[in-house]
This record gives C-alpha cells, structure tokens and sequence, in this order.
C-alpha cells in the first residue's frame, strides 16, 4: 500500500538535546553511584532523613502533569485548539505543585540545619534536584509559551505550530529524569 | 576615457576576510590546547585540595612552562573575538529581522577573549617569581585565575544567540544544521555547573573533578571544534550563493 504511506516528518532538533541532556544526567547519576559506594551508610543514613511521601507525591505530580500535556497535544493534533489550551492550562498547573512542593522540602532541610555542605550525599541532593529545578523551570517557561501559541492560534486553526511538540517532549524529558531521581535519592536506602 | 574606466563598479564581495576570520577559531583551538592545556600544565590543573605548600611546589617547578605557556595563550587569544566575526557574518544569512542575536554573539566572543587574558595574566603571575613569593599568594593567584575562568558565565553570550539563530534558520538545508545549535544551547546552559568550583576543594564539582573540569571541558572544545568545522563549511557556501547571485544578475 504505497499510496497509504506518509514520509515520516524529520525528526525535531530537539531530540539532540534531549540526547545530550540526558547522557548529562547519565553522567550525574554514574557519578552519584560510584561516590555512594565509597560510603554507603552515610548516604543511606542520610538519604532516610528525605521527606518519603513529599517525594512521592512530586513524583505522582509531575507524572499527571506529563499525561496532560500529552493529551493537550493530541488534542492540538486533532485541531481542537480550544481543548488543547485548557488541557495544558491544566498541566501546567499540576505541574506548578512541584515547584511548592520542592520549595517546602529545601526548606525543612535548611531549617533542620541540612545544607549542600552538610555532606556528600547532601551535595548531591541539592545539585542533582536543583539541576533538575532548573530544568523544571524552563519547562514551565515552555509550557506558559505554549499555552500563549495555542491562544493565538484560536479554535479550528488548521495550520500546526511547528515547535508544540519539542515542547511537549521537553517536559516528558523533565519527567523522566525525576523518575530516575526519586528512587536514586529516595529509595535506595529502603531496599 | 581613462577616468571612465572605474565606472563600472567593482564586484563586492561581501564575504572578503570572512574566511580567514573563520579559521582563527580552528587555529586558536589548537594553540589553546597546547599553550593554555600542555604547556599551562592544566591537563588537568592543580587541585584545590592541595595544601598552599603543595601547590607552590608544583608552580615553582613548572614555572618556565607555564610562563611559556600562558604567554603564547596571551598573545593568541584575541583570536576568538575574529571568529566571532566569522560566525555573526553566518548568523547575519540566517538573521531576517535584524542583527540582535550576531550582535550579541560577537559581544561573547569578546568578552571570551577576557576569560583568556585575565586569568591567564593571574597564572603567569604566580609563576612569574615564585621562588620569592610567600606560597599562599601563589596559591591565591592561582586560584582566581580558575574562578574567573570556570565561573564567568561570558561564553554563553555567545552560544544562546548563537543556537536561536541556528534553530530559527529557515533555509531548506540550514546553513549549520540544527541539531548543532541544539547542542550548542545545551552546552551553554551546562556551563552554568562550573559555578560549583566555588563551594568545592575536591569530588566531581571541583575545579579538577570528573564532572566540572573533564566533561565541562570537553563539551566546551566539542563545541568549538564543531561550530569551528560548520562555520568553515557555512563560509564556503555563502560566497558559492554570492557569486552564482553574481552571474545570474
């Protein structure tokens, strides 16, 4: 059925940064592991003092928040515009939690007297999660730009924008990377 | 009818320097390697979890080679700034609006040129009479030479215009291909990591740790290199268009 058969669009440049970004990390978690064999006990006595269930609960936000803007594409690809902003209004504001969330933990950990030099666990604590702050944030950025696009654009447009779905796959790589943070930091010292 | 000789105007070539300008990237990039790197002794640099002493041992013994070195690095460095001219005339293809992003490209390629000279001057500095000075000055010289190095966040003035310009570019076969200014974009925003030499003597995040001196390194010659070949690439194409526009007119 060659007739049925549709060029498959390039891929969006995107990609290279997610690929680049998330062999960073890769590195930051390789890292992470081989400094947590040289002392186990004092990053898995440190990593019990984590918040277990503010983790979690981030964890469940930003995975809501990803399943949003998932559908709002959809829906974007669908031309229904109108769905599509709300969905992502919706993400976004899921997603926003996390933010609250994040700012309440560091701030039990300073006011217990736990900072980035409290010890090596610690540093990595604050430097992985706020290199993946960091992130969250540009997602945020993203996703109101997003949102501000699809409210231009009107209901019954039928032209797509172009760089929605980098966009989208932005915050699924934000996602995913804290999949891979909350059990490293988290978990671990349970198993 | 002399005088009417110079009438006809002389075909301009807009493109006239630029590709030398281009190879000051490459050329500079290999002088860095070997005056800065090999000669500075900064493959890898000293630890800052060495003891002042310690440090202005391994300073007073190598002092000849690293003043070799940096003074070689001194006198090159300024090249970084040409490249950026080559590139803002790449970027200036691409531009449709007007010149902001070539414009503040060039202004970070200057000011890299800064982040060469200035903490190359504290190196030479401590090397320049350290059998007389006390070794914690040593070792503070050099120090701020690495502070200033690592942390000045001068280059990504440079990257970020530069990757918008090369995402945004519009041509059916983009002048530098996309995923480049993907990566260069990465590469800015993880230059903001070396901040955390501040705040550490030793592991990953120190000045000579895995993370903040091998990978940040790496990445920033990758992208040099790269950029350097693309430009290259990019120069040669634009003046083929120019004087095939030539012809045709």
């Amino acid at each position: 059925m060659p007739d049925t058969q549709i060029a498959a669009p390039p891929p969006p440049g995107i990609w290279t940064f997610i690929a680049a970004d998330c062999a960073g990390f890769g590195i930051f978690f390789a890292v992470f592991m081989s400094e947590r064999m040289n002392n186990p006990v004092l990053f898995d006595k440190s990593a019990r003092l984590l918040d277990l269930r503010l983790g979690l609960t981030n964890t469940l936000i930003l995975i809501s928040s990803s399943w949003l803007v998932a559908m709002a594409l959809s829906a974007a690809d669908a031309g229904r515009v109108r769905k599509a902003k709300l969905l992502m209004m919706g993400g976004l504001a899921v997603g926003s939690c996390f933010a609250v969330l994040k700012m309440t933990e560091y701030a039990h950990k300073f006011a217990a007297g736990i900072t980035p030099t409290t010890n090596d666990f610690f540093s990595f604590y604050f430097i992985l999660t706020g290199v993946h702050f960091l992130h969250y944030l540009i997602g945020l950025v993203v996703l109101i730009a997003m949102i501000l696009a699809l409210h231009r654009q009107g209901n019954g447009a039928s032209e797509r924008i172009p760089w929605l779905e980098a966009g989208g796959i932005y915050w699924h790589m934000v996602d995913l990377l804290w999949l891979f943070l909350f059990p490293m930091l988290y978990l671990l010292p349970l198993r | 009818m002399a005088e009417f000789a110079y009438a006809r105007p002389l075909p301009r070539n807009p493109y006239r320097y630029v590709r030398a300008c281009a190879w000051a990237g490459p050329i500079l990039l290999v002088a860095t390697l070997l005056f800065w790197g090999v000669l500075g002794q900064n493959v890898p640099p000293y630890s800052a979890s060495l003891s002042a002493d310690a440090l202005a041992g391994q300073v007073r013994s190598h002092a000849a080679l690293i003043r070799a070195g940096m003074v070689g690095q001194m006198i090159f460095s300024g090249l970084y700034l040409v490249w950026g001219i080559a590139i803002a005339k790449v970027m200036e293809a691409v531009e449709e609006d007007n010149n902001v992003l070539s414009t503040i490209q060039i202004w970070g390629a200057g000011f890299t040129v800064l982040v060469f000279e200035v903490p190359c001057a504290a190196w030479l500095a401590a090397a320049f009479r350290p059998d007389v000075m006390p070794a914690p000055v040593i070792q503070m010289l050099y120090d701020m030479g690495w502070l200033l190095f690592d942390i000045a966040y001068l280059t990504a003035l440079q990257m970020v215009p530069l990757a918008i310009c090369i995402i945004n570019d519009r041509r059916a076969v983009p002048l530098i291909p996309k995923w480049l200014g993907w990566f260069t974009l990465w590469v800015a925003i993880s230059f903001l990591l070396p901040a955390l030499i501040a705040f550490f003597y030793s592991g990953p995040f120190a000045r000579t740790g895995l993370l903040n001196y091998w990978v940040e390194f790496t990445l920033f010659f990758v992208f040099w290199l790269l950029v350097g070949i693309y430009v290259i690439k990019a120069v040669g194409r634009l003046e083929r268009e120019h004087r095939e526009q030539d012809l045709g007119a």
